[in-house]
């Protein structure tokens, strides 16, 4: 079994390019056979808004690419539960991404802990 | 004795992250342990250009790295897109990108996110300095 | 398996928190180091550590709370041995 990777994602996009840097490792990973979590927490969650158009700001829009995340063999994608009401955001407003789940932040935790390697950005 | 990796992605001078990451390299090293690649990412790979002059009585962080990979035989990489996007390129870069010049420290190399992906799988501990 | 948070900018201490589970630690670096200058009790009775370099450098290595051990940079390396893995929280 190859080792696993947890990419939590924790900033909102286009202020910095953490959300695309990380989601670049995250699919290099996926080429390697890695199994991986990809995690959404804190102003992380507006990485999957619907809607976003950095062309305004001749920024490229990265968000389409989550949603080929389970084209890459990524299928494990936890957006979580308190970030979303924090923020008031619903599932409908965020991307349609196969398998996309609401987590706790206790279903967060085990997962940051189950895996061999954890990313920020 | 364990195998280390390091992700930098630090801007150099700006911040701290690259000067820990230096010592934290140093010290494993000095305590026996393995050091098998620093890999730049994000505003890190900024570490990678030749042209750097910080006034004398400052460290070069570019020399500074260089000394460790050719003393201690470390693979320094900077991840291509990063590295490029940021005004950091080898000789055939610039070429390839009609560009006046190139500026990749020779104790550098510039490769692919893959260099990341198998330092993990190769690694016991990768550790992030950002 | 057993994680140690590398902190280096005071806030993100407040922003990993929710996700530290029995058994972790907490290494403060940098300019988190401030953090250990006041007590601190984390939950699940985390091991809390603070660099000894980045303290000194600072001025603040006789200003560390009881609740914070001082580890330096050998310490440290050897810190990141004896968790499963770090995660630096940026």
């Amino acid at each position: 079994m190859n080792k696993s990777i947890c990419i939590v994602f924790n900033k909102a996009p286009y202020g910095s390019q953490s959300g695309r840097e990380l989601l670049d490792i995250a699919l290099m990973a996926a080429a390697f056979d890695m199994p991986i979590t990809a995690i959404f927490i804190d102003q992380g969650v507006y990485q999957l808004l619907k809607g976003q158009e950095p062309d305004i700001l001749h920024i490229k829009n990265h968000s389409a690419t989550f949603k080929a995340l389970p084209l890459y063999g990524i299928e494990e994608v936890y957006v979580e539960q308190q970030a979303m009401q924090q923020f008031k955001l619903d599932i409908h407003q965020l991307l349609e991404i196969d398998g996309l789940q609401q987590a706790t932040t206790d279903g967060i935790r085990a997962k940051i802990a189950q895996s061999d390697f954890v990313l920020t950005l | 004795m364990a195998t280390f990796s390091l992700l930098v992605t630090a801007n150099p001078y700006s911040s701290q992250g690259q000067f820990s990451a230096i010592q934290f390299a140093k010290t494993l090293l000095e305590q026996g342990h393995q050091l098998m690649r620093v890999f730049f990412y994000a505003d890190g790979v900024l570490v990678a250009s030749r042209l750097h002059a910080p006034p004398a009585d400052e460290i070069n962080l570019t020399k500074a790295w260089a000394k460790l990979a050719i003393e201690k035989d470390i693979e320094l990489v900077a991840c291509v897109t990063a590295a490029n996007k940021r005004g950091i390129v080898n000789a055939a870069e610039a070429e390839r990108n009609a560009l006046t010049g190139d500026n990749l420290d020779p104790a550098f190399a510039i490769s692919g996110l893959g260099q990341l992906t198998e330092a993990m799988l190769e690694s016991d501990r990768l550790i992030t300095f950002g | 398996m057993k994680t140690l948070y590398i902190i280096n900018q005071p806030q993100k201490s407040e922003e990993a928190q929710p996700y530290f589970a029995e058994h972790d630690g907490i290494v403060l670096i940098e300019d988190a180091v401030v953090l250990a200058t006041r007590e601190t009790k984390q939950p699940h009775g985390l091991k809390q550590y603070v660099l000894e370099e980045d303290l000194i450098a600072r001025g603040l290595h006789k200003k560390v709370a009881s609740d914070w051990e001082v580890v330096n940079y050998p310490q440290f390396v050897e810190l990141t041995l004896q968790y499963d893995k770090s995660v630096s929280w940026l």
